[in-house]
């Protein structure tokens, strides 16, 4: 932690540099010998950058090309192998004209923005928690990784046992609490509230520790310029810790977002999507496509319209914390 | 000089990638079935995609098939993968392979309800021809019919599946109440022994948004006598006789006599609560009579009874069972197409059946061994009333039926819930099955 | 300095921290407890109304069973296998790319880096059936390569942006005395560069190790035969006649966890430090 704290504090100077510090970096690098030495770096730059933005674009941009191909054509499986027909427009004309896949996209941005900013307000107070605690922080903050590291797929099944109508032992609480036996996983606003919970419980702590980062990043003399001026802990904190806080947080949401936004494991597992198709996920969706109907057509079309969306959300973000990012980056 | 390099390489993947996908013309189906003809005399290995099949002594069902079929042809050695319990789950599992052109495995066991699915997208061998002459008279007609799709037969028979009423014999005994004929003396049962405390849930069923549902539908509709297709294959799911049905499955959790968390069980959780003693009455497949009666597994052994499903009052219909089932299919992309045709020929033969009879706790398909010793021996309700049963099918005939099978469950949970109207259920139903058989649902 | 008095001043506040940090460990952990006492109760016990916090009866034939007759022995050695040979072609590749990017003259960086970010956190789903049908034609489903590929692919534009500020960081003299004394970037990039990046390298690894150890949706769709599964694709499917196996599911999950988490636990300074360095710069 301590490690961390100093790298950090040794590197905010560089903030104030502003304008595009890191691009200044090859000024770093020997301006004496010009001529090969420039060039040949200038050549290792590609030649070592490229193995690696080759293995990214082969997996990435362009199956995202080919989906898009994919998306237009219809697509069968047959004893030869895979058939190609003709261009069709079917596969989008299904999707968007079916209230399902609004539902899955209105199920999916609702999760990813009530779970984000729960975790965010838990993981800030949790952070806050930390910093303050003096003996066993160490140990708390590794318990806190226990939940993160865990296979996303066992703290479904863990929490599937526990919601478990019948024999849960959160069911089991609540009926003591409230003496009606719940169904949570069986009824649709539960059941969201129930997956909210979980991905809460298992991502909280990541955003915690990100946030305490920041927290140790604040220097101290600000804390202090505060203090003389007499204002209370909590405007510190609105006024103060908050909005040095934002480059960090920025980047962690972006992250968060669209990690949530391609949320699959939980709903496999706790709900199959259900009740009914309450908690069918965008990703839920497509996959069921794919392998529940076979329609490798259809199933594109949800790629290219997931693809279209994350890369819309990703831009809007991009544009409007623009600054964060770039600080939060060069921090 | 790099956005060459990279222009450059970006086309030689493009072409490469389109070039191979282009280019899978490959095997065509003739030569699939000429290599499935011949059973090989070369050493082959097989492996079998089987889930648990349920045992009446403890021994291993499916291991005895194998060492049966390894002792006829010694140079075939065969060996099985666990599949999935739920007929959902499975079946994504396995098409997620077989759609990726996996050789492995080469004969995997799924539901009577994939074959025109299966087979309209080649991930099942069409079997037809290689099964020999007058081989379906040996089987319920039913099971042919579901087995064919477009005149042409995919799976080979191994088991079928009726669905039963359990219930607990000493509850009814103590209250001196008889197996209810109608779902309305269930429901009153069911009320009577709930309320003097002796069991919490009356009626245990399934309606989790899976197939499990769907059977159950198909079976409440048929009940009620409703039509979902008509004899040209369209949708007219509608009128009092399906509101009937959708009614009823409102009704067992709105009054309380099944617990609400119907809505998410399968037919594992519901037979997992009856076992546990926690219900009076069990709507479940063949199969649950071994796992209940079974001492050590079951707290409710020996206090159960199994009788056909009860129908509604003064329709005159009862005993109405959904069609199941689980039969063989041949993955077309086997390396040993030949020996895998054999081995699920094995199975739907007279020596797997007897054994199946004799040690499995499920409905050989062969109809002969039905009436056999082996049969009698066991002294299963389940096996000895699947002749009396009347049998409905879901409606499989189509490669959309996945897409089918969630236009009745959606909006059946959804009225089970209470969140629907049976008559709004019901529109729901039709319209969504209308979409599905266009093929234009998701 | 002033804050610490104030803190140490207020002691009810004291208090309250304290009990937050409480409450914290215990929501973290309860969970993992009850599933590790899950893990140990009979079929009878597993599912009992009310629930029992301690197995009255403690036994391993869960463990047994997950082994036996589920093969979560085998299917955390695929994981093991997919993981760590992932992370080490992720952190390798990602150093060069990381080291280039930072500090090489390298025409149009802004536009990488932000593609990269972007790319960072593609969903899966966008990229699945072309990635399905693509290693279905190169015959790569069911097999190491078949996942290990888009693992690297999928988690190196994170290991690059975690490498390329890292290596930002770095004071530019002994690079300088490098090429002074006539090594070419590769010597350089090997000699001088890669001593100073292990915790960078550290950071990254542990992130692609999670991600790519935890990965489902892919493991599930290209590695489904039973001899390729991971342990996340093993312990969603397991399965079992009866009921909902939970005893035996939560047996093969601790078989996979308490592995990793004795990991976490013995390097949680370096974890927590390698994490907010990565989650920070990131």
């Amino acid at each position: 932690m301590s490690s961390a704290l100093h790298k950090k504090t040794a590197g905010t100077p560089s903030q104030g540099e502003g304008g595009d510090a890191r691009a200044g970096a090859p000024r770093k690098s020997p301006s004496a010998p010009p001529g090969s030495t420039a060039r040949r770096r200038a050549r290792a730059g590609w030649l070592f950058a490229s193995p690696a933005l080759l293995v990214i674009a082969a997996v990435t941009v362009f199956p995202v090309v080919f989906s898009l191909v994919l998306s237009f054509c219809e697509v069968r499986l047959e004893y030869g192998g895979l058939r190609f027909g003709s261009p069709t427009l079917a596969h989008y004309e299904a999707l968007l004209t079916h209230p399902e896949w609004y539902r899955a996209l209105a199920f999916t941005l609702g999760f990813t923005i009530v779970s984000v900013s729960v975790e965010l307000v838990l993981g800030t107070l949790t952070a806050l928690v930390l910093e303050r605690l003096g003996a066993g922080r160490g140990w708390i903050l590794a318990l806190l990784l226990l939940p993160w590291a865990l296979i996303n797929v066992i703290a479904a099944q863990l929490w599937s046992y526990l919601f478990n109508g019948t024999y849960g032992a959160v069911s089991w609480l609540c009926e003591q609490v409230f003496d009606t036996q719940p169904d949570i996983l069986g009824q649709p606003v539960s059941a969201m509230a129930a997956m909210v919970a979980v991905d809460v419980w298992k991502t909280t702590p990541f955003v915690a520790i990100v946030v305490l980062a920041g927290l140790m990043l604040i220097p101290g003399d600000v804390y202090e310029a505060a203090e003389i001026d007499g204002a209370s802990a909590w405007t510190t904190f609105w006024k103060v810790t908050l909005p040095q806080l934002r480059p960090i947080v920025a980047i962690a949401v972006l992250f968060r977002i669209l990690q949530a936004f391609g949320i699959f494991d939980l709903p496999f597992v706790l709900t199959q999507g259900g009740p009914g198709t309450a908690t069918q996920s965008v990703a839920i969706l497509g996959y069921r496509i794919l392998f529940q109907n076979l329609d490798f057509g259809g199933g594109a079309a949800v790629a290219v319209t997931t693809a279209v969306i994350v890369l819309g959300c990703c831009l809007l973000f991009l544009r409007v914390f623009r600054a964060q990012v770039d600080e939060g980056g060069r921090a | 000089m790099s956005l060459n390099r990279r222009t450059l390489l970006a086309g030689a993947l493009s072409a490469a990638a389109a070039g191979s996908l282009a280019g899978c013309g490959g095997k065509d189906l003739d030569d699939l079935l000429t290599q499935a003809a011949t059973v090989p005399r070369r050493p082959a290995r097989l492996t079998w995609w089987v889930s648990e099949i349920p045992s009446r002594r403890g021994s291993v069902v499916a291991d005895l098939i194998i060492r049966a079929f390894e002792r006829r042809h010694p140079r075939i050695r065969v060996s099985k993968i666990n599949a999935l319990s739920t007929s959902d789950g499975n079946r994504s599992a396995i098409a997620t392979q077989l759609a990726g052109g996996s050789p492995q495995p080469d004969v995997y066991l799924g539901d009577t309800t994939w074959p025109a699915q299966f087979g309209h997208s080649a991930l099942a061998l069409p079997v037809e021809k290689l099964l020999p002459s007058g081989f379906w008279d040996a089987y319920p007609a039913a099971l042919r019919t579901s087995s064919t799709y477009r005149g042409t037969a995919y799976a080979v028979p191994f088991f079928t599946d009726s669905t039963y009423l359990f219930y607990r014999k000493d509850l009814l005994a103590k209250h001196g109440l008889r197996v209810p004929r109608s779902w309305e003396e269930l429901l009153r049962t069911s009320r009577t022994v709930q309320q003097a405390g002796d069991v919490q849930a009356g009626f245990l069923w399934q309606a989790a948004v899976t197939e499990s549902l769907t059977a159950n539908v198909t079976e409440f509709l048929a009940d009620a006598g409703a039509t979902v297709l008509d004899g040209r294959g369209r949708a007219v799911l509608g009128g009092a006789e399906a509101e009937r049905a959708f009614s009823l499955m409102a009704e067992f959790t709105a009054r309380g006599v099944t617990p609400r968390t119907v809505a998410t069980d399968e037919e594992s959780d519901a037979q997992d609560a009856f076992v546990n003693g926690r219900g009076l009455f069990l709507r479940n497949w063949s199969y649950a009579w071994v796992n209940a009666s079974t001492p050590g597994v079951s707290r409710v052994a020996g206090k159960i009874g199994a009788g056909p499903r009860p129908g509604f009052e003064g329709t005159g219909r009862s005993g109405v069972s959904c069609a199941g089932g689980w039969s063989n299919f041949v993955n077309p992309s086997s390396q040993e197409l030949g020996a895998a045709m054999e081995f699920a020929r094995f199975c739907a033969g007279d020596e797997v059946q007897r054994l199946l009879a004799r040690e499995a706790g499920v409905i050989p398909a062969m109809t002969s061994v039905l009436g056999s010793p082996e049969a009698h021996a066991a002294g299963d309700p389940a096996v000895l009333r699947a002749a009396d049963l009347r049998l409905v099918a879901r409606p499989v005939q189509t490669p959309y039926y996945p897409q089918v099978s969630k236009a009745l469950y959606t909006p059946a949970n959804a009225v089970v819930r209470g969140s629907l109207s049976p008559a709004d259920g019901v529109r729901a139903a039709r319209e969504g099955l209308r979409t599905a058989l266009e093929g234009k649902a998701l | 300095m002033s804050r610490r008095v104030l803190r140490t001043g207020v002691r009810r506040y004291v208090n309250a921290v304290n009990l937050g940090g409480l409450l914290i460990a215990v929501c973290a952990t309860l969970p993992l407890l009850w599933m590790a006492s899950a893990s140990l109760k009979g079929p009878g016990e597993i599912s009992a109304t009310p629930p029992t916090l301690l197995p009255k009866d403690p036994t391993l034939s869960n463990y047994e069973t997950a082994f036996e007759r589920n093969g979560i022995g085998h299917y955390f050695l695929n994981s093991v296998v997919v993981a760590s040979l992932s992370t080490v072609l992720i952190l390798s590749l990602a150093f060069f790319a990381g080291y280039a990017l930072a500090r090489l003259p390298l025409r149009g960086r802004g536009a990488v880096m932000t593609a990269l970010l972007m790319l960072s956190v593609f969903p899966p789903i966008a990229l699945l059936v072309p990635l399905f049908l693509m290693e279905r034609q190169a015959g790569l489903l069911n097999s190491y390569p078949g996942l290990i590929i888009p693992y690297v692919a999928l988690n190196l534009p994170f290991a690059i942006w975690i490498m390329r500020n890292y290596l930002s960081g770095i004071p530019g003299e002994l690079e300088e005395a490098a090429v002074v004394d006539g090594a070419g970037p590769l010597r350089t990039a090997l000699t001088v560069i890669l001593p100073l990046a292990r915790p960078g390298l550290f950071t990254a690894g542990v992130f692609s190790f999670t991600a790519t150890w935890s990965e489902f949706l892919l493991a599930l769709t290209f590695n489904g035969s039973d001899d390729r599964r991971t342990v996340s694709v093993g312990i969603a499917l397991f399965t079992s006649q009866y009921q909902v196996p939970y005893g035996v599911i939560f047996a093969g999950a601790m078989t996979a966890t308490v592995p990793i988490a004795l990991l976490v636990l013995i390097f949680r300074r370096s974890v927590v430090s390698g994490m907010t360095t990565g989650a920070v710069k990131g």
